[in-house]
């Protein structure tokens, strides 16, 4: 794989879990009785999950705007 | 011949050569009048936004449940369930085109792109608008949302993680384009070298676009389904609001958004045609499958409102009987009936034509705005009436809404705000998606008439 493919898996991956960490860390789901459960356990726990969201599309943007020098270079010395 | 007449030719080959495709970077008066009403409007909603703040909610129609007898939810939430619908459907038929290779509507991809970051945004801000206190909310949003609640879903996948990705499909779609365009002199080269971010037109690239967008067309369709079934959530779990409690509501939600927004791209692709000329690339092929496509959609959302109207009349409680005879007889009859005819008249007439197969783009559009209005009407009447008729607290047994002007002039600030997004749009970068034989000398196809597309334009009378 290339270091192009690498980063992108990278970053779904980093995207993914930001999203699991902002779920979670977000109001208790297993104690929605309980008052204490109301607020988020993790401080800014949705803007987490949405910084998730944003890493793992910004990968779609990375694995076609970055540069991988050795693939591209072949592929410009075909083109010639 | 004089010395002019001979030069004429160069001159001509030489503006080709240096002008942008499809009207960028160039203003007509027509353009201008266009947007300056439509600037006209967004100065109104800024108005009616303006007295909202310094008078409070107040200034709307909007008041509390039960011991004010109205609704809390307005005008505003229902722009805000359209607009997202809107959006639904672009993006939705943007990858679409891209993931099955549908050639005859690629004409229509991009601006399908456009409509749903437009709409998107728009939505986006007539939540904004709802909000006492705008800032407030905003920033609560991102530190208290509870993903127990629907709203998580609305919030994290509708407004953030849908906006994001429509736009990064629109900038990795459009960036060919802006390459090519980077290349001639223009005012605009640096927005468009900025944009092509250093693309080179490799076999390489090309390969690379097309997983990316193929996957990111594949992760997209089920977070849209997921975030329109969200909205539709929001209603459908209210359990102790009769009339909004249900199962029909998060898929007459998606369905429902993909009518409106069918409709708006069948206006769209019928404006840009005939303003850009561009027939050859807008083939009538295209409004054909959008036609069926809206049928389709026209008729499962007809089939989920007679299922519901049954399910109300047939042995109904108290409160749910009291919204039933008011949307049929009583206070919103007229727009109930009226929001039913503007959806099954527009599905009966595109059976008509697919049937005849003659797909007259005058009619598709007058359906493209009828159903539109339907489908506003619709989502009205799924906000307000639950909240007038479906108290079941004894606070009294109806309540009443109206909107007041300064609802009125926001939504008439958000529709032009739309309308002048997408013109400004259309002369900063082309609305269409450049043909490969602009792009690529090599290929000798891009904007030539389809032999299906020519006979099908044989059998329309315009």
């Amino acid at each position: 794989m290339t270091r192009r493919g690498v980063i992108t898996m990278a970053m779904i991956v980093v995207g993914l879990l930001l999203m699991g960490y902002g779920y979670f860390g977000g109001a208790a789901q297993w104690c929605a009785d309980a008052v204490s459960c109301s607020n988020p356990r993790v401080e800014w726990s949705p803007a987490i999950f949405v910084l998730g969201v944003i890493v793992a599309f910004s990968s779609a943007l990375y694995y076609t705007v970055a540069k991988d020098e050795v693939t591209d270079e072949v592929a410009r010395g075909k083109q010639q | 011949m004089t010395v002019q007449d001979a030069h004429a030719p160069d001159e001509r080959r030489e503006r080709e050569e240096t002008e942008l495709p499809m009207g960028v970077g160039r203003v007509s008066r027509g353009w201008i009048a266009f947007v300056g009403l439509a600037f006209l409007g967004v100065v109104v909603g800024i108005i009616g936004f303006l007295t909202e703040q310094g008078q409070g909610l107040v200034g709307t129609g909007m008041r509390d449940l039960g011991t004010m007898g109205g609704a809390t939810w307005g005008l505003y939430i229902t722009l805000v369930i359209y607009f997202v619908g809107v959006s639904f459907a672009g993006i939705m038929i943007a990858a679409l085109i891209r993931l099955f290779n549908l050639e005859h509507l690629k004409g229509i991809a991009r601006m399908a792109e456009v409509m749903t970051v437009v709409a998107l945004l728009l939505g986006a801000l007539a939540i904004i608008v709802d909000l006492g206190k705008p800032v407030r909310g905003v920033v609560n949003l991102f530190r208290y949302a509870r993903p127990q609640s629907p709203f998580f879903g609305t919030f994290s996948l509708v407004i953030t993680g849908y906006l994001f990705s429509s736009l990064v499909y629109m900038y990795v779609t459009a960036r060919r384009d802006a390459a090519v365009l980077a290349a001639r002199p223009s005012k605009l080269q640096g927005f468009f070298r900025a944009w092509s971010a250093g693309y080179e037109d490799t076999a390489d690239q090309r390969a690379r676009d097309r997983r990316t967008t193929f996957w990111l067309a594949l992760a997209i369709l089920p977070v849209l389904v997921v975030a329109t079934s969200s909205l539709g959530l929001v209603f459908g779990l209210q359990v102790g609001r009769p009339g909004w409690f249900g199962t029909l509501q998060a898929p007459a939600f998606v369905v429902l958004a993909g009518v409106s927004g069918i409709g708006h791209i069948i206006v769209l692709a019928a404006i840009v045609r005939h303003a850009l000329h561009q027939e050859d690339r807008i083939g009538v092929d295209a409004f054909a499958w959008l036609g069926r496509f809206l049928m389709t959609l026209l008729f499962v959302y007809c089939y989920f409102v007679a299922v519901e109207i049954f399910t109300t009349i047939y042995q109904p409680a108290v409160a749910e009987q009291r919204i039933g005879d008011a949307l049929l007889t009583g206070r919103y009859a007229w727009l109930f009936w009226g929001s039913i005819v503007t959806l099954v008249v527009p599905a009966l007439l595109l059976a008509w034509m697919a049937i005849k197969k003659q797909w007259r783009i005058g009619w598709l559009v007058a359906i493209g705005v009828i159903v539109n209005l339907g489908a506003l009407a619709k989502r009205y009447l799924i906000v307000v009436p639950s909240q007038t008729h479906g108290q079941l607290l004894p606070y009294g047994e109806v309540g009443t809404y109206s909107p007041t002007w300064v609802e009125y002039a926001v939504m008439i600030g958000l529709f032009s705000l739309g309308a002048l997004l997408v013109a400004i749009f259309m002369k900063i970068f082309p609305i269409i998606e450049l043909a490969d034989a602009d792009t690529d000398p090599d290929v000798d196809d891009g904007g030539a008439e389809r032999p299906e597309a020519h006979e099908m334009e044989k059998e329309v009378v315009s």
